[in-house]
């Protein structure tokens, strides 16, 4: 069935700007719609409407126009935090949680748990504990349990936020499933990079109003709206965007294959000239780990025998699935762990004996979640937490500064846990900038955030390595990471498989088929082009077809 | 630390029990352990406990339990003690001693009955706690829920002990990351004093008091989306039943429970 929303507007009480305003929009039966929109645009509050949890759990607002779902009408919800979701210990537990809450016959119950095991290809996990399994595995079952339900409506947010790129994998096979048993999905996501090819239907919303309403190939060319909603867009799409710009009459293209059908014949017979910047220059290594061993009490060996360097005034991105030693490793950089085997050493002198504290005046270590970071007053005070604890001077008006430049200033007396995901994440990344720390670990910094902010943070780290700090990266955004780095430490299975530089690495297609980690669409059409060295982003890819058509222009007239 | 207070996976003996076996097991050896005074029988009670987790294999475990109580048993035994020392028993004197203070007369006693009170102390506390954590290691929070409610325990309150059982591994890991969290920033809780240990210890609190909220919050926007409604009439996919093993354990437990009733009857000390 199809659902209507009309002229919806929701304010949370009398006294607070008006979040939704006349929201007019249809999901279509059977398609997959996706919701997008930055960060604070009202897109929760439409997922708290639709699920019904406004005004059933959340009835103090104020809540108009329609959206018609009757009692029979089931929509469930999957959030980005699936171990908050699910009950049970066991898979089987958790799968059926939602089916016995309808009081079915125990019959239609195991008919319903071996469907949705069987639609989702998850027979495998059935006798799982809930707590043993992947990031993806458990999204995956999150998915079933709510499918149990035979739901009208699925609505999933942010499904992949915090999943590895096999976790990714898994979910889009997950719903491609869905598509084809005829599933009407919602999925909020301000990242279409990883479900565009699913997508049917995009829905735009910014300041709380519908700015968009089309599908999705209307939806790419649309660069304006892709931007002012801060958008994530296949970085396919983003090639012919910045493309398009320098080159006339180029043919549109979104994927892999038709951007190469697009180019190949206007860049045959040319040379890619451009000399791209590739800093191969040796810098001193500033933080060394060798023959670095952990073995937990459990005998659960996380790494062994890891020899790595991190060159001073790089950045470095440390990449590998979940589970393959990334955590582990950073955090006996910064001393949270003591190696069983091996040393850290920073400047040439080992860590050993120091406490956690102490050496963040020398590395410091930003954490995937912003919420276990923060716990200040206000948001003014956050930002120079880390000054004050380290006893580092700082001003007023640098930090204000500060807080200007990134659109926080009018948060600075704010609860900063009351701040959006995004914010939350970027502020406790720019206390930072506060610290006397010389190394600096950022583990998945892009969490909860949109393209807006993704800006800001990319400008942070090319900040701090102007400034001649290294920065240590952990991300699952494959092409950021290959954006913004200098070199690669691979790691798999608790061992290194290399490291080296981002061109010499990008090289390597055995590494990454072995890591199953899949090279960004920008180096993969290098390679396929011809391209050398290998453009590892838009910006250097777009300069090197068009310097390139430059030249074979020249040369033909 | 990340197993401690938490269910264990494991194919045992134990682990295999209807939960309503190991309730019952619970509620005997706590009864048990609130009565018996005598030494011997309590020392009986333990090589059961003692055979019961080496079948279970949950031996380990109950060192790491151990050692995680050892202040607190050793604050009671040498509360017992040190009480039992201002206290005339007969039997054999150690050291005895009359002393007054501020005008008032006291004899410090101590005899060796006052190290057998203490240890008898500590022990019944160290089985009251076990009984309750062989139960925890070897019956995860949906077989807690199901066995409730096979008692006819309303399942607002069976899916209320079952999600405590849920959340309390969740919290514990979460203490832990923002403990982490905190001291990767730079906050010091390793080389500081015990007052600026205690003061750290404090402002970690307020993250993982968000972080709890946040967590409640999700969990209940969770229940209405799988539509948790307290006053409809679920069913269950799984049905629980008991087997010979149950019978034998407890048949073992109640034999158990007689002969430490006879223990204590015939060798209980005044104490």
């Amino acid at each position: 069935m199809s659902f209507k929303i009309d002229n919806i507007s929701y304010k949370y009480s009398a006294d607070t700007p008006q979040i939704l305003k006349n929201i007019n929009m249809e999901i279509r039966e059977a398609e997959v719609t996706a919701i997008v929109g930055p960060s604070g645009c009202g897109k929760s509050t439409l997922v708290s409407i639709l699920s019904g949890v406004i005004p059933t759990l959340m009835n103090k607002g104020e809540l108009s126009g329609s959206f018609q779902a009757g009692e029979e009408v089931i929509i469930s919800v999957v959030s980005q935090t699936p171990e908050n979701q699910l009950f049970g210990y066991g898979v089987e537990d958790a799968l059926a949680f939602g089916v016995e809450n309808m009081g079915l016959a125990s019959g239609e119950i195991h008919e319903r748990v071996e469907s949705v095991l069987d639609l989702l290809h998850i027979q495998h996990l059935r006798k799982r504990a809930v707590s043993t399994l992947s990031g993806g595995q458990r999204q995956a079952v999150c998915i079933a349990s709510v499918l149990a339900m035979r739901p009208d409506l699925v609505i999933m947010d942010e499904p992949v936020s915090s999943l590895d790129p096999q976790g990714k994998h898994l979910i889009q096979s997950v719903l491609n499933q869905l598509r084809s048993a005829g599933q009407t999905t919602v999925i909020i996501d301000n990242n279409l990079d990883w479900f565009s090819e699913i997508v049917d239907h995009v829905v735009g919303i910014d300041s709380g109003e519908v700015v968009f309403d089309g599908s999705r190939d209307e939806f790419f060319a649309e660069f304006d709206i892709q931007q002012r909603l801060g958008v994530i867009i296949p970085q396919e799409v983003e090639i012919y965007r910045e493309l398009s710009r320098k080159v006339e009459e180029l043919q549109p293209f979104s994927t892999l294959d038709e951007a190469y059908d697009a180019l190949h014949g206007r860049l045959s017979g040319s040379e890619t000239a451009v000399a791209l910047n590739s800093s191969e220059e040796q810098a001193e290594n500033v933080l060394e780990v060798t023959d670095l061993s952990k073995s937990f009490q459990d005998g659960f060996q996380a790494l062994k025998h890891i020899d790595a360097g991190f060159s001073k005034g790089k950045i470095i991105s440390i990449l590998g699935q979940n589970g393959s030693g990334k955590t582990t490793l950073v955090k006996h950089l910064n001393g949270l762990y003591q190696p069983t085997e091996g040393a850290v050493t920073y400047q040439g002198a080992e860590t050993k004996g120091k406490s956690v504290a102490e050496i963040s005046r020398d590395v410091i270590l930003v954490f995937q979640h912003p919420e276990h970071m923060l716990f200040e007053e206000n948001v003014y005070r956050e930002l120079t937490f880390c000054a004050r604890a380290q006893g580092v001077s700082f001003s007023e008006e640098e930090a204000l500064a500060v807080l200007e430049k990134y659109d926080l200033l009018k948060n600075k007396d704010e609860l900063p846990v009351n701040l959006s995901m995004g914010k939350k994440h970027l502020l406790t990344i720019l206390s930072v900038l506060f610290s006397s720390a010389e190394v600096i670990i950022l583990d998945e910094p892009t969490l909860g955030m949109d393209l807006h902010l993704r800006n800001h943070l990319e400008g942070i780290i090319r900040h701090l390595k102007e400034k001649g700090k290294t920065v240590i990266l952990i991300s699952h955004e494959i092409p950021l990471v290959f954006k913004l780095s200098d070199e690669l430490l691979v790691l798999d299975h608790a061992e290194k498989l290399k490291e080296g530089s981002v061109q010499q690495l990008a090289d390597d297609e055995a590494l990454f088929e072995n890591i199953h980690i899949d090279l960004p669409p920008v180096v993969q059409l290098s390679k396929k082009l011809g391209i050398a060295p290998l453009a590892c982003d838009v910006q250097s890819f777009t300069d090197a077809v068009a310097e390139s058509l430059k030249i074979g222009g020249a040369r033909n007239g | 630390m990340g197993d401690f207070l938490q269910y264990v996976e494991l194919d045992s003996f134990l682990h295999r029990l209807d939960p309503r076996t190991k309730f019952v097991f619970f509620i005997i050896m706590s009864v048990l352990t609130s009565f018996v005074k005598s030494g011997v029988a309590l020392l009986f009670l333990f090589l059961v406990f003692l055979a019961i987790w080496l079948i279970g294999r949950i031996g380990n475990y109950m060192l790491v339990l151990l050692n995680k109580v050892k202040v607190l048993l050793l604050f009671i035994f040498l509360l017992w003690l040190v009480l039992g020392a201002f206290t005339i028993n007969e039997g054999p004197t150690i050291y005895r001693t009359a002393f007054s203070v501020i005008g008032n007369h006291y004899v410090f006693s101590l005899e060796w009955v006052d190290f057998y009170k203490g240890a008898v102390y500590a022990l019944r506390i160290f089985l009251m706690i076990s009984a309750f954590y062989t139960v925890i290691l070897t019956t995860n929070f949906s077989q807690i829920i199901l066995g409730l409610q096979s008692w006819r325990v309303p399942y607002a309150a069976a899916f209320g002990v079952g999600l405590v059982f849920q959340i309390i591994p969740m919290i514990v890991q979460e203490f832990a990351t923002i403990m982490e969290a905190q001291k990767s920033r730079g906050l010091e809780v390793d080389k500081c004093s015990a007052f600026a240990k205690m003061k750290n210890y404090v402002i970690v609190s307020l993250p993982l008091l968000f972080r709890v909220l946040s967590k409640g919050h999700a969990i209940s926007l969770a229940m209405h989306y799988y539509k948790l409604n307290f006053k409809v009439k679920r069913t269950s996919y799984k049905m629980i039943k008991a087997t010979y093993s149950d019978a034998l354990f407890a048949s073992v437990t109640l034999v158990a429970s007689v002969v430490t009733i006879i223990l204590q009857i015939n060798y209980y000390i005044q104490i």
